[in-house]
């Protein structure tokens, strides 16, 4: 596989210049640590979204979810007082979401990247509105210390449950994809939903699924933003990171143990921005604006340079009826 | 009634679609166990619309079906597969990247969604209906790695797997060669012994006389006529199924073909998997000669056309039009030289469906000095009396000229884009299935269209996977047969058998 | 009856806004407000006096560029959502010019508006590159695109633009190189006429040229473009670079033609999510210019009214964004109007 021989060599070239960070200041293991807490939300939602579009749905407004859930997560954790009744909330708020997406692509047959759309335009306005009803905070909201999901200590540093969960549950997508009957149907459904209709299955309830769980798993992605890496909720938290799940699913080839690798590529860049922001003796010199352009740049290159025109399920993003 | 009930009967089945269209208006079908009835109609006489009805895949707006006696009432396929009754659709409905195995389980996996896929236990069970049936095709290859023959015979099977004793055939020959069709009617007549029932969805009489017991003959949603198929005659059919209209035939003089506007040599293409579909093929096409090219679809005739006319880039080979090497193959390079193409997919191709008559009209010409003014100004009067001219000349029927194509029917459709096309006043006219899914009057209107070119001594290639329309119009006929030109001969010594034979890949001198 | 045909799809377009409206009226009771009297006060505050009708003129001037942008991508069958990024260089673009460089009058301004755009259309060709050379799809490119430029605009408006002594704001545009305000009561300027005068001309392009005729029939049927002997790969170009115009031209309206600032803020807050904006202007005006501006009109009545919603009735004017969506969102739904239909039919 290409992106795979493609995500070996940007590994191996991390690891050479590893030296070379720890000399600059900006020691390994505090990247590798910062990569995989930004891996994992992408993760989840990439996941989620590599199941959706296997089932022959698309969703371009993880975007939207990541903001909401992760609003709607600080809430639930601050009236349940606990991170992780934070990241329920943020799963449920993505579920419903990703639920009503759903429907309205296959029962209302929406243009689903129009629709995805709208859901990123709602959010853009109402995470904002819901910051200065809940709070009455423009723009940033820092909650209690003792809400954020504790991490664990593990030999490859600070890692969080989250982080952890987002890996079983790619290699567990991986599994029900390829290895149950369940996976089976999802393949057949985006691949040609007339088959699985006249076999007697049922394409609106086998997509409706992809969508709630996909949602669900980039709701949970969003209530770890806050609550289990920043530990403040800002309106723009979602910083594109929707855009680049979905760069992930593309680059995986729709593979959910590929989009972990490719999240873990983009999280890296993400980490290794984020450490160059905080680290002394660098972030004087390089202007923090470049800094923060990393990740896009990163993104931007991957897409232009790996993804070539691969093979979806036909019928991705096309709402299926009955003639 | 009879004294028992029969396998299946359906009473006054109606079925007008969301969007008004009124498919069926009162439809009864009756159906015995061990018998092969044919369900015979044009294109858009309520055929499929009713078996889909029949199969649980639409619901009928008005009616009531019975099976062995009993009201039922289909909610999706499963219902209807539950009462053994299944249809193989004139679509496949196979999931191109699943092996037939896995293609055959789809739905019937008896596992919970959580388990792995039975695969082994299916694997007997399919093998033993293989046996049973005399069907038989590889279980374990991707079905898109299947000639379309072998894949009907995986749709086939997983119909009867789910324990179909009402099998519904839609079309089923209009992709096989004549020995698949020979095969699949044998295979028929077996069902019919066992005691099954299948209904045989097709507007080819000669099928129904072949292999049916009953015919049930539709127009326009409703049944015009049923018999016995042993006291019929494919007149009193061809009769029943099109009304009035007179079946006819092209007239045209006979003239000697004049120079080569089309001259084609070793021809190589590639299909979009990077297959050879276009194996070396050397032909030509002369001033006022219809070149017919007959052949099952999917043995490369698209990549040949989509070659010929600047779609697709040929490997190697030579092509010659109006006797000047087109050097670089692109379609406005190709239409300066003469060319007009009439594409296998209008819809696709040809037309834009959301840009109204006149859009459409100035389609491919729009770069053409008269339609462009100073500034790259298009000249909306002059563009839009040519319109005018073409919907009239060619006898298109539009609310108005700024109505979408997409609104138009098939014929008027096909009309506007063939009048367009003959406007650029071509040489040569490269026409793939020029009538397909059309009705009568425009079908024989277009057929009348390409004769007159031709007698205008303009070259036409005429590609259809319709024999009678390439018997009927052609001065010489070719047939193709896995991306390889296999014959060329005059009209007068290719007969009907012949050809059958060579698009099966037997060649008469060897074979028969 | 041709009359009645090109009026379906406005009945349809604001019955979208009115269910958006509907929508946003339970949130706003969600949350414990008075619907009717916020939606009063958003009418009156839009149309209540001269003024205000002016000031929603003003609103709306960036939006149907933004709009265009979204729009002529859709013609050209392109998801662009890249206007954002390319407005804030637009308005970096113009400011640079606006404020940096001296020039006579007259001259000073077309340059300054000429600089936003060119900027606008520059920044356009990275996706449009990308797009034709490797296949990169736009949503992905244009959103990373588009927050690049922001990081790329703050840069250069902190460091290079930044009025000596304000640190929140670029050097103001110099006199010569603004728009005359049309009347004191409100920010209005005659750019107004240069996005309206823009919109129409593109309008003319794409129905009336054979470019623009070649642009509309790819976006229609790419397939009939080949054969019809269009190169794609031109038209996604054009298509991306008349976005981009459009875009610069929204964002350096913001900056050398509204008032008070002429200037732009280093936060980009006088600019930022007009891009985004334009995506459901685009969407409600059928991707059409003209119809671009009418909607454009009436969106910037939600961003002007919802200023005095904020103010008497305490409803956020962050909701009319969000209403902005849940417009979208419904409009994605042609099958939800006739399930609707179908529901009243029986």
């Amino acid at each position: 596989m290409r992106s795979w021989l493609w995500a070996l060599v940007v590994l191996a070239a991390l690891l050479a210049a590893a030296p070379m960070l720890d000399r600059v200041g900006l020691p390994p293991a505090s990247l590798l640590e910062t990569g995989l807490l930004a891996m994992t939300p992408l993760a989840l939602a990439a996941v989620g979204e590599c199941l959706n579009e296997k089932a022959g749905l698309v969703n371009i407004g993880l975007e939207g979810i990541f903001a909401l859930s992760a609003t709607v997560g600080v809430w639930f954790a601050e009236a349940g007082r606990s991170g992780y009744v934070g990241l329920a909330g943020g799963a449920a708020v993505g579920a419903l979401v990703g639920f009503v997406l759903g429907a309205v692509s296959v029962y209302g047959r929406a243009d689903q990247i129009i629709a995805g759309m709208g859901l990123n335009l709602f959010s853009l306005g109402f995470v904002p509105f819901l910051l200065i009803s809940l709070w009455a905070f423009p723009g940033i909201h820092v909650f209690p210390n003792e809400l954020m999901v504790p991490r664990l200590a593990t030999p490859l540093g600070q890692v969080s449950p989250v982080t952890l969960a987002a890996i079983v549950l790619a290699l567990l997508a991986h599994w029900v994809l390829h290895r149950t009957v369940l996976g089976f149907r999802i393949r057949a459904v985006g691949e040609k939903p007339e088959a699985v209709d006249v076999a007697g299955l049922r394409v609106d309830r086998l997509r409706l699924l992809t969508a709630t769980v996909g949602g669900a798993l980039a709701g949970l992605g969003g209530a770890f933003l806050p609550l289990g890496w920043f530990g403040a909720l800002v309106k723009e938290i979602s910083a594109g990171r929707g855009f680049i799940a979905l760069a992930c699913v593309v680059f995986a080839g729709l593979e959910p143990s590929l989009a972990l690798g490719a999240a873990l590529l983009f999280g890296l860049a993400d980490g290794f921005a984020s450490a160059v922001a905080v680290t002394p003796g660098v972030k004087e010199r390089v202007p923090f604006y470049f800094v923060s352009m990393i990740p896009y740049v990163v993104t931007l290159v991957v897409v232009a340079a790996v993804i070539g025109r691969r093979r979806f399920p036909s019928t991705v993003g096309r709402p299926y009826a009955r003639e | 009634m009879k004294e028992s009930a029969p396998r299946v009967e359906m009473r006054g089945i109606h079925k007008v679609y969301p969007d008004g269209t009124v498919a069926l208006r009162g439809v009864d079908l009756r159906l015995e166990p061990g018998e092969v009835v044919g369900l015979l109609g044009e294109n858009g006489a309520g055929k499929t619309t009713l078996m889909k009805v029949l199969s649980g895949l639409l619901r009928p707006t008005r009616g009531e079906v019975y099976v062995d006696g009993r009201a039922v009432q289909f909610r999706d396929p499963k219902d209807a597969l539950r009462f053994g009754i299944g249809m193989v659709h004139q679509v496949f409905t196979l999931v191109p990247p699943f092996t037939a195995l896995q293609n055959v389980l789809l739905g019937q996996e008896e596992a919970p969604p959580l388990r792995p896929l039975p695969e082994d236990r299916a694997r007997e069970a399919v093998g033993r209906l293989m046996e049973q049936t005399g069907l038989s095709f590889p279980l374990d290859a991707p079905v898109e790695s299947l000639p379309v023959g072998v894949q009907q015979r995986v749709e086939i099977c997983k119909v009867l797997y789910r324990g179909t004793s009402v099998l519904i055939l839609d079309e089923p020959t209009s992709a096989l060669t004549p020995v698949e069709v020979d095969d699949l009617f044998r295979f028929l007549r077996g069902l019919r012994s066992q005691g099954r029932s299948v209904v045989l969805i097709t507007h080819k009489l000669r099928e129904i006389l072949e292999v049916t017991d009953r015919v049930v003959v539709l127009r326009r949603g409703a049944v015009v006529g049923e018999r016995p198929t042993a006291g019929a005659t494919a007149e009193e059919l061809a009769q029943l199924m099109v009304g009035q209209v007179a079946v006819r035939r092209a007239v045209r003089t006979p003239r000697a073909a004049g120079a080569p506007v089309l001259q084609v040599r070793q021809l190589r293409v590639r299909d979009d998997r990077g297959g050879l579909a276009v194996r070396d093929v050397t032909f030509e096409v002369r001033e006022g000669e219809i070149l017919g090219i007959a052949g099952v679809e999917g043995n490369g005739q698209s990549e040949l056309v989509q070659a010929l006319t600047g779609l697709r880039r040929p490997e190697v080979g030579e092509v010659l039009v109006a006797g000047a090497p087109a050097p670089v193959l692109d379609p406005l390079t190709l239409y300066r030289r003469g060319l007009a193409h009439v594409p296998e997919d209008r819809a696709r191709f040809g037309l834009a469906l959301g840009f109204d008559l006149v859009e459409n009209a100035i389609l491919s010409r729009q770069r053409e000095r008269a339609f462009v003014g100073f500034g790259g100004r298009l000249r909306g009067n002059v563009i839009r009396r040519y319109a005018e001219d073409l919907v009239q000349s060619f006898q298109v029927v539009a609310p108005s000229l700024w109505t979408p194509v997409r609104s138009l029917s098939g014929g008027n459709q096909q009309r506007l884009l063939l009048g367009r096309e003959i406007r650029k006043t071509p040489r040569l006219i490269v026409a793939m299935h020029p009538t397909r899914g059309l009705d009568v009057a425009s079908t024989a209107y277009i057929r009348d269209v390409l004769v007159q070119m031709r007698e205008e001594g303009k070259g036409v290639l005429l590609v259809s996977a319709d024999l009678d329309e390439v018997l009927e119009l052609s001065d010489r006929i070719g047939v193709m047969y896995r991306g390889e030109l296999v014959a060329v001969g005059p009209a007068g010594r290719m007969t009907r058998e012949k050809i059958g034979l060579l698009m099966g890949g037997v060649r008469p001198e060897e074979g028969a | 009856m041709t009359a009645v045909r090109a009026l379906r799809p406005v009945g349809e377009s604001l019955a979208t806004v009115a269910l958006g409206l509907l929508a946003g009226g339970l949130l706003v009771w969600a949350f414990g407000y008075s619907p009717w009297a916020a939606y009063r006060a958003l009418f009156v505050g839009a149309f209540g006096t001269r003024s205000d009708v002016l000031e929603t003129l003003a609103f709306a001037t960036p939006l149907m560029l933004t709009a265009l942008t979204f729009a002529v991508g859709v013609r050209a069958g392109l998801f662009n959502i890249g206007a954002e990024g390319q407005m804030y260089l637009g308005a970096i673009g113009a400011t640079f010019v606006a404020g940096m460089v001296r020039l006579p009058g007259g001259v000073h301004l077309a340059a300054a508006t000429l600089a936003g755009m060119l900027a606008g259309a520059l920044w356009s060709l990275v996706p449009a590159v990308l797009k034709v050379w490797r296949g990169a799809h736009e949503v992905i490119s244009t959103i990373m695109c588009n927050w690049i430029a922001l990081h790329l605009s703050m840069y250069l408006a902190v460091h290079f633009l930044a009025e000596p002594g304000r640190a929140e704001r670029t050097v103001p545009a110099l006199p010569s190189a603004r728009y005359p305000v049309l009347s004191e009561e409100s920010t209005l300027t005659a750019v107004l006429f240069v996005a309206v005068a823009f919109a129409l001309a593109v309008y003319a392009y794409l129905w009336g040229t054979r470019a623009g005729y070649e642009l509309r029939l790819v976006g229609e049927n790419p397939e009939a473009a080949r054969y019809a002997g269009v190169r794609p790969g031109r038209v996604v170009t054009l298509s991306f670079v008349i976005g981009g115009l459009a875009a610069g031209l929204a964002g350096a309206s913001q900056v050398i033609g509204r008032p008070p600032a002429w200037s732009l803020y280093a936060t980009l807050g006088n600019v930022a999510t007009l891009g985004f904006d334009g995506i459901g202007v685009a969407l409600v005006g059928r991707n059409h210019p003209v119809g671009g501006i009418l909607a454009a009109i009436l969106f910037g009545a939600l961003a002007q009214g919802g200023r005095l919603m904020e103010y008497e009735v305490g409803v956020l004017s962050e909701l009319v964004r969000a209403l902005n969506g849940i417009i979208v969102f419904a409009l994605a739904a042609p099958g939800l109007w006739n399930l609707l239909r179908r529901r009243v039919a029986r």
